[in-house]
């Protein structure tokens, strides 16, 4: 492999790692957001 | 709670161009290194990457003693987040320096004194994590992070000494040195803006993370206070 093809791996695997991680980040946000909406519209029924 | 707030996206969108600009500078104007040539343009993310693992590490030490101090939740949220966060670029770190290694020294590892204590931090912090993840009683999972976050931190020091402490096949340090930085002065100024970058996009993750932190927080306290109800 030439000096090319390491700097390539070395951002190409940084930008995986991160990429990934931000898409991951992104999909526990939403899921957790809606669990919450979720409980507070039940909490809010119930109060009713 | 659920949308980013606007200095998160304020800060996303900075992390983003400083990072466009710096490694615009790296890969297009930067002339290759004297000595290692072309491959050395790793250098301005794997800096990057160790300044921003090093921060965030610093972050949850900072976070863990208000914890223990002052028994906030707040400052536990800020610990977790950072610690993750620091988890993934020293993840790159390990990954970048052993391509570096790989196309400089010919071997993609050695148990080298910075090597081996870069990959005890990850462990160490990897564990924090995993301590934080199977702890049953949020409290706990907490307060025994936090003794881990203090702790923890100690191998930081010991690992940016260790280049000097020890015989390594790791350079010793080129910026933070007695005498001052050794490397060229433009070199210089792009490995800062690259280093401001990537600090810069620990600082979204880091909101982002936080923010998911007070989700679970919040969706616990009512699950919590309706368990006390019903």
């Amino acid at each position: 492999m030439d000096s090319w093809g390491f700097i390539g791996l070395a951002y190409g695997i940084a930008a995986i790692a991160l990429t990934a991680y931000i898409v991951g980040l992104r999909g526990r946000l939403r899921d957790a957001g809606q669990t919450l909406t979720a409980l507070e519209r039940d909490g809010g029924r119930s109060a009713r | 709670m659920s949308r980013p707030l606007v200095v998160t996206r304020v800060v996303g969108a900075l992390a983003g161009a400083v990072l466009a600009v710096g490694l615009g500078l790296a890969f297009f104007v930067v002339p290759p290194d004297a000595v290692q040539g072309e491959v050395q343009r790793i250098m301005y993310l794997h800096l990057g990457a160790v300044a921003a693992a090093y921060f965030a590490f610093f972050v949850t030490l900072l976070a863990s003693v208000r914890y223990l101090w002052k028994r906030d939740l707040r400052a536990d949220a800020v610990a977790v987040a950072s610690a993750e966060v620091g988890v993934l670029f020293t993840g790159v770190v390990l990954a970048s320096g052993s391509i570096w290694g790989k196309s400089t020294w010919g071997v993609w590892w050695t148990w080298d004194a910075r090597l081996t204590l870069t990959a005890i931090t990850f462990t160490i912090y990897v564990g924090y994590l995993m301590l934080r993840a199977f702890a049953e009683e949020p409290q706990a999972a907490a307060r025994y992070g936090a003794v881990l976050g203090v702790l923890g931190f100690l191998a930081i020091p010991l690992n940016h000494f260790a280049v000097q402490w020890w015989r390594t096949l790791h350079q010793p340090s080129s910026i933070i040195r007695a005498g001052g930085p050794s490397m060229d002065p433009f070199m210089l100024t792009v490995v800062l803006v690259n280093v401001c970058g990537t600090l810069l996009l620990y600082g979204y993750l880091l909101l982002e993370r936080v923010r998911l932190e007070r989700i679970r927080h919040r969706t616990l306290q009512l699950r919590l206070s309706r368990g006390r109800r019903g």
